[in-house]
């Protein structure tokens, strides 16, 4: 349903431009494609709809929907690279980041910054680069099935970056890394799981699938923790009830309640299987910072303009005027979004951010594959309440990224540490979590376990495969000779207005109502727009949801949010191509063949692990 | 079926105005004036080009705009294994800039990328006009950056392809399979752990919807 207040559309609001008539008449968004259609004027628009202040993630979604919906979005970053709350950064940059954090530059949202680069990084010849290296400010992973994978997809956003598989989820627990039994497959052939366990199990996940359809089986538990009702009502044991809580769904501590995780459980388990065995993907080169690019281009080739190294000084309210750094000044008509990083000086109304998420990201000089399954470089490891001689309450997290993901060299890997811990204790759960995680690797890493053949096992073509539930028991004593080697410590607090598990809720944004009694009078961001500090939730999931509520207060409707058909396939080419001699007409029937080459060699999945050919 | 498609990534630069969307849709469509349709929604144009065995795809990314204010993304030039730095040959400071683009592409691109310097609008001086940038200085600029050199116009269609054609035959081709190795040279051709977000679930839902 359109609401009468719909704006015109992009071809709509454009109506000199090539006007493609489709014949099953289907919407077709033809884009501006900027620097093509028409000469670029030289300097920054005089008036924009909306003015968007930050490339973080959300507001780079915001740019491109309200781009392509025909909004006029002037896009700037005060940083000389984009991504904001989001980025992914060079050892450089992320320096460059630490110092305004303790020079309060954002005391709201970043405190407590502690960094730690090792002489190897940036020494010239023999040691990496500071760009060998991209550090993500608040990491992300993908489900295959979630509202921001289809908006990649309708964008066509996900044709700029590469996505891989992350496969690998361990549960930490008496102090070894429990691998993730989380397929229907591996629950039957697991040999370490009684059998009455498996069809409990079993009994769980077919429950879960549709849940909301058997209020009967859940709505006594509606108000209470989740882990009562799977103890009583599917009588799983502990290392299960940790496993679904924690792994697949990615809880922060025991008091979770249970239709949440049950949303959060299934969301796991329906995303598996959508690209191949694997729930999760996440993008190469960078997390959100990369997404962030990829949305920005996006909201370019839809007609935004894009301005880095450029802060908004001021904003009066009254003329909606916001004058920038350089003297320059916009008019903006509509709305005028900031993200809470790059809010003038002065500002009054900026969202309290209550919640702190503390974050400990490591560069070690080990490549961590045995983390990894075979062929991916990525794991996610989580270390439940209890877990850790901390004797932590909250979840720790850990997102483990090794040199296939492009964000490392060969020979280390990048982990990331979070928690929803408040105040002091956090940190000592992220050291005793980092501490857990380094005995692990230099353990299985190391050489003398080669001969021990209860340990390495050798598999049918001969790979070895090393049994982790065993080197967790046999190996708990065993004291490493060898240590590992940190080329990068950085600890941080970020702060956020989202609580643990939630997303963005929609009264958020009408703090700022103009109509609101919230309102300071006579502030100089009265009518902005804040957007939110990213959450401590590990997946993307909130991004789609706020950049929504932010885009329905500009345009008064969400109905056109990516309201896209870009009317290809693959990549239409240009009709009456007429090519005699080297140059061959495109055809599309031939280009899916191409991409259609699915990659048959692992496991048998042939139909959904993919080349990626665009 | 899939003999040896080669996919390169090549990326536009020049200063505004210089005509290199002009060049790109020359090559693509063959055709200057009258049809101009860009492809759709695509944000970058392909273009399949046979090279003795082998068949390269072209997939050109252009700067969108981005370059006006100096924010252009890491992205941009991330794998690039082509790059085609424009200018306009009666215009001296469109030069200027081009030796900007490429210090920046030296500095941000692949190691292996192939440049090739473009001296565009050769049409105005065969009718009349004054050439401001010689081709002398621009042979030396190509010869001491490594970089390939043409002088086109994209209006007659002059030297549009040999452009293409050039790079082309400058990237190491070969099968795919045996290319996935260079990784680490900077040039990527393949990667096998690639998945393609479009290959299935909503991707297939949004593709199949309308197939104008």
């Amino acid at each position: 349903m359109l609401s009468p207040e719909r704006r015109p559309s992009v071809a709509e609001r454009r109506p000199h431009f090539l006007s493609f008539s489709s014949q099953n008449g289907c919407p077709l968004v033809v884009p501006h494609l900027a620097g093509i259609e028409d000469p670029l004027p030289e300097s920054t628009p005089d008036k924009v709809d909306v003015l968007i202040v930050g490339t973080g993630m959300v507001e780079s979604v915001l740019a491109a929907a309200l781009s392509w919906q025909g909004s006029n979005v002037l896009h700037i970053d005060k940083n000389d690279h984009y991504g904001d709350t989001s980025a992914t950064m060079t050892v450089d940059q992320t320096k460059k980041w630490v110092k305004e954090v303790n020079d309060g530059k954002f005391s709201n949202c970043y405190t407590n910054a502690k960094l730690y680069v090792s002489a190897i990084i940036g020494s010239g010849d023999r040691g990496f680069s500071s760009r060998d290296f991209g550090l993500d400010l608040a990491p992300k992973i993908l489900f295959a099935k979630s509202d921001l994978l289809s908006i990649l997809v309708k964008s066509r956003v996900h044709q700029y970056l590469e996505f891989q598989s992350l496969s690998s989820f361990h549960t930490y627990e008496n102090d070894s890394f429990e691998k993730l039994t989380n397929t229907k497959q591996e629950i039957f052939t697991n040999q370490n799981l009684p059998l009455m366990t498996k069809r409990n199990l079993m009994k769980f996940i077919k429950f879960v699938l549709n849940w909301e359809e058997q209020p009967d089986v859940w709505e006594s538990y509606a108000e209470r923790p989740i882990c009562e009702m799977l103890i009583e009502k599917f009588k799983l044991e502990r290392p299960q009830v940790f496993e679904l809580m924690f792994s697949i769904g990615l809880c922060y501590n025991m008091s979770a309640k249970t239709p949440e995780v049950l949303q959060r459980i299934r969301r796991y388990l329906s995303s598996f299987d959508v690209y191949g065995p694997f729930a999760v993907l996440y993008s190469k080169y960078g997390g959100p910072g990369e997404l962030s690019q990829g949305f920005c281009r996006s909201a370019a080739v839809g007609g935004a303009t894009y301005k880095l190294n450029e802060s908004l000084a001021s904003f009066d309210p009254s003329t909606k005027t916001a004058t920038f750094e350089d003297g320059s000044k916009v008019t903006v008509s509509e709305k005028l979004v900031i993200s809470p990083t790059q809010a003038p000086k002065y500002s009054q109304n900026i969202p309290e951010q209550k919640y702190e998420i503390h974050r400990l990201t490591c560069v070690v000089g080990k490549s961590c594959e045995e983390w990894f399954s075979e062929g991916e470089s990525a794991a996610v490891v989580v270390f439940p309440p209890g877990s850790l001689k901390s004797g932590n309450q909250n979840v720790v997290q850990a997102f483990i990224l090794g040199p296939g993901s492009e964000v490392c060299p060969q020979e280390t890997s990048v982990w990331y540490l979070s928690t929803t811990e408040q105040g002091p204790r956090a940190e000592m759960d992220l050291d005793a979590a980092l501490e857990a995680m380094e005995t692990s690797i230099v353990r299985e890493s190391s050489s003398d376990l080669e001969n021990d053949e209860s340990i390495v096992q050798f598999g049918p073509n001969g790979e070895t495969m090393i049994n982790s539930v065993k080197l967790g028991q046999s190996f708990k004593e065993y004291i490493p000779r060898e240590r590992l080697q940190f080329l990068l410590k950085l600890y941080y607090t970020q702060y956020t207005s989202t609580p643990p598990f939630s997303v963005v809720d929609p009264s958020f944004f009408d703090i700022n109502d103009e109509n609101s009694k919230k309102l300071i009078t006579g502030a100089s961001d009265n009518g902005v727009l804040y957007t939110a500090m990213p959450s401590a939730e590990i997946s993307y999931d909130e991004v789609v949801t706020a950049a929504k509520l932010l885009y329905e207060k500009i345009v008064g409707s969400d109905d056109d949010f990516f309201d896209l058909d870009f009317g290809d396939d693959d990549d239409v080419p240009i009709h009456n191509a007429n090519y005699e001699n080297a140059i061959e007409d495109d055809d599309d029937d031939e280009d899916n063949d191409v991409d259609m080459n699915f990659d048959v060699n692992r496991q048998g999945t042939t139909e959904l692990v993919g080349e990626m050919e665009i | 079926m899939n003999s040896g498609i080669t996919s390169i990534k090549l990326v536009l630069l020049g200063e505004a105005a210089v005509g290199k969307s002009s060049i790109v849709l020359r090559f693509v469509s063959n055709d200057f004036t009258e049809n101009k349709e860009p492809t759709i929604g695509a944000a970058f144009l392909t273009q399949r080009v046979n090279i003795g065995e082998q068949t390269v795809k072209f997939e050109i990314w252009d700067t969108a705009g981005q370059e006006r204010f100096a924010s252009l993304a890491p992205m941009y030039y991330r794998n690039a294994q082509a790059a085609l730095v424009v200018y306009d040959i009666t215009k001296p400071q469109s030069f200027i800039k081009a030796r900007h683009w490429v210090k920046e592409l030296h500095e941000q691109a692949s190691k292996g990328i192939i440049i090739a310097l473009v001296g565009n609008k050769v049409d105005i001086v065969s009718s009349g006009g004054e050439r401001k940038v010689a081709r002398e200085e621009a042979e030396k600029l190509a010869e001491e950056e490594g970089l390939l050199f043409f002088e086109t116009s994209a209006k007659t269609g002059e030297n549009v392809n040999e452009v293409f054609l050039g790079i082309g035959e400058k990237i190491p081709l070969g099968r795919p399979d045996e290319q996935s190795g260079l990784q680490n040279g900077g040039v990527r051709i393949t990667d096998d752990q690639r998945i393609d977000l479009a290959s299935t679930g909503s991707g297939a839902v949004a593709a199949s919807g309308c197939n104008c």
